[in-house]
């Protein structure tokens, strides 16, 4: 006897259309100069098909240069983007064939709904049945089957940003691109918008290219991230790789919080244990993970650390005075000053009666040698 | 309850003052209307008794018929000039990524500021060379000119008004340039468009200047025959000629504000603020 939650389940899938396959991408040696200023340095980059693939740095960083080089409204200074393997730099944005949701939605104010879904599909000259059937599938995705006739001033925030999504994936393109869609929602929106659009990701099955300035955002809904910064990658991974290794103490500090302790000296005690020297005058242990030496940093989560009013027995302990503590949804965060005038930042989940450390109080932090990151010499 | 009856009186204060400042802008130009229907002679005010006599004598004068067909004949191709060259230009300047755009944006209005004698006495001897003189072309070529500027500022309005990602995003949909253009820009613009030619219509309804070193008595406007015969009589037939202008224009006027209710999102008031400007510069 099969189960009866897949016997409910398959028929919906039965329904929606089969995953169009979606197309790799590869940037090879990619770079754009304006004039001496270097917007994008020589970029190489895999997007693998079906992907689900986030692209997040400051404003600056050339993530929105990296997208119009891909979109083809920036001329790439050099190198080769394939679509499929196929190069498309000398293609103009229409020839394509990708679909694009901007930050402010750019949907056609003098058109409806529908007919902004339609238009790519008219643009490409088909039937009117086969244009009208599409528009309608496409509605039912988004969930917004009846709104067809509205005219996009009339709709939510939420809902135009779904009428969006509809238009840029009515002609199954293989490849979706998205430039910081949910950037002019407001918090509570944005949450379920991103659920939305992994919901629609999966129907559509394109390879989408998510460009946003959020790192709680890219690290919810990304397969893979790419970090940017000063016009150049500086780590490609899965949001947890980036979290627990990060290449550099800018990825470290970008994506969540962290703190950071520039390294003096190491000497290898017990191996694979180090004995780490910090500027600030502090004493770390770490473990040896790769090719290590002074210059480089240490991080240490927030969440990775533990307060007490006595000292434990981890690896790594510091004394310290609590300076403030501030209580956010669900955690709590301390500021701790210890030796040498150190700050570090402490975060606890928050547990019903559990004991809050008051402000001017002694403690003690300590953390495992795992939590000890440490972070190559960028 | 003080505040309330002092702040009423601050209401009809202001009432009184708005109303004001529409019958000092207004009544120097409707005293004309009364004038029109005079059964005297001579222009006079207040006008003495009523005829429509001279509307009649309008109606069977070939000089004013001749000279309102020739103010059509030139100023409804000018507009035409006016609204191509001008959405182009703005098109370019707005959208272009121009280096030189705001130099560009300067010269473009420029004829907006200058004097109207100084492009006329500038165009009468190129007129002359080239044989365009007193003929139909030559004056539509200068107020054409005249009309661009106009049609410039109202459709480069429109373009700033809305956002540019949307013909990027036609384009992302399939739209090669000429498509967006139709499909989507042209959309956008159009109360532009149409506001900035109306109004370039106008202006050139309204040209006395140019008229006067452009053309003969063969190719007269309305603006010069007015001004011809104030020079020899002085009789309320000019007030009749006046006043259908002035019904006219009020007809351009509101045709510009129809529109520009129908367009979503198009700044009424910017239209019309531009036509009061045009209508009385």
């Amino acid at each position: 006897m099969a189960d009866p939650r897949t016997l409910e389940i398959l028929p919906e899938r039965g329904e929606a259309r089969a995953p169009a396959s979606g197309a790799s991408l590869s940037l090879e040696a990619v770079e754009k100069k304006y004039g001496g200023l270097v917007a994008l340095a020589r970029t190489d980059l895999d997007v693998r098909p079906g992907e689900f693939f986030g692209l997040i740095g400051p404003s600056g960083s050339g993530k929105s240069t990296l997208l119009g080089m891909i979109a083809g409204f920036v001329p790439p200074s050099g190198g080769r983007i394939l679509l499929n393997g196929t190069d498309i730099v000398s293609l103009p944005p229409y020839r394509r064939n990708l679909g694009m949701v901007f930050q402010n939605y750019a949907l056609f104010p003098h058109m409806t709904v529908a007919e902004n879904i339609a238009f790519p599909l008219r643009m490409r000259k088909l039937q009117r049945g086969e244009v009208e059937t599409r528009v309608r599938r496409m509605l039912e995705i988004v969930r917004l089957a009846g709104l067809g006739e509205r005219s996009p001033a009339q709709l939510s925030g939420g809902q135009q940003q779904r009428v969006a999504l509809a238009r840029a994936a009515s002609y199954d393109p293989s490849l979706l691109l998205m430039d910081e869609p949910l950037g002019a929602l407001d918090k509570n929106l944005r949450e379920e918008m991103q659920y939305e659009i992994k919901r629609f990701h999966r129907e559509i099955g394109a390879t989408v290219l998510y460009v946003t300035h959020d790192q709680d955002e890219a690290a919810t809904m990304s397969d893979r991230i790419a970090i940017l910064n000063q016009g150049r990658i500086v780590q490609v991974g899965r949001p947890r790789e980036l979290y627990e290794a990060p290449a550099t103490s800018f990825v470290a500090s970008f994506l969540g919080e962290a703190n950071l302790f520039e390294v003096a000296a190491v000497s290898q005690s017990s191996p694979p244990r180090l004995r780490v020297e910090t500027k600030d005058g502090l004493t770390l242990s770490a473990n040896q993970l790769a090719h290590f030496e002074a210059g480089a940093v240490i991080c240490v989560r927030p969440e990775a650390i533990q307060i007490a009013k006595s000292a434990g027995a981890a690896a790594n302990v510091l004394s310290g005075r609590v300076l403030d503590v501030v209580y956010t949804a669900g955690s709590l965060r301390y500021r701790v000053e210890v030796a040498g005038g150190r700050v570090v930042l402490v975060r606890r989940p928050l547990q019903r009666q559990a004991a809050v450390m008051e402000v001017g109080s002694p403690v003690y932090l300590s953390w495992d040698v795992s939590d000890t990151i440490l972070v190559p010499n960028s | 309850m003080s505040g309330t009856a002092s702040s009423r009186m601050a209401r009809w204060a202001f009432a009184v003052f708005v109303g004001l400042c529409l019958a000092y802008l207004l009544l120097p130009s409707l005293i004309i209307v009364p004038m029109s229907f005079s059964s005297q002679s001579y222009l006079s005010f207040p006008p003495a008794g009523f005829s429509l006599r001279w509307y009649q004598g309008l109606a069977g004068n070939s000089a004013w018929r001749d000279a309102a067909a020739n103010s059509f004949l030139i100023g409804v191709p000018a507009a035409f000039i006016a609204v191509a060259l001008g959405t182009l230009s703005a098109l370019a300047t707005e959208r272009g990524g121009l280096r030189w755009a705001t130099a560009g944006v300067a010269l473009i209005v420029a004829p907006m500021m200058l004097p109207h004698v100084i492009l006329a006495i500038g165009l009468y001897p190129v007129m002359l060379d080239l044989g365009l003189l007193h003929g139909y072309i030559g004056a539509i070529i200068g107020h054409a000119v005249i009309g661009l500027p106009l049609v410039f500022v109202s459709v480069s309005a429109a373009l700033r008004n809305y956002n540019p990602a949307l013909e990027l995003a036609a384009m992302t949909c399939g739209a090669d340039r000429v498509r967006s253009f139709l499909h989507v820009t042209l959309p956008m613009i159009r109360i532009g468009i149409l506001g900035g030619g109306i109004l370039a219509f106008a202006t050139s309804f309204d040209e006395l200047m140019l008229s006067l070193f452009l053309t003969n008595t063969g190719t007269r406007t309305l603006p010069r025959l007015i001004w011809e015969q104030l020079n020899d009589f002085l009789t309320p037939t000019i007030a009749a000629v006046a006043t259908l202008i002035f019904a006219f224009s009020l007809l351009l006027l509101a045709a510009l504000a129809v529109f520009g209710r129908s367009a979503r999102g198009m700044p009424t008031s910017l239209a019309l603020a531009t036509a009061e400007t045009a209508a009385h510069g």
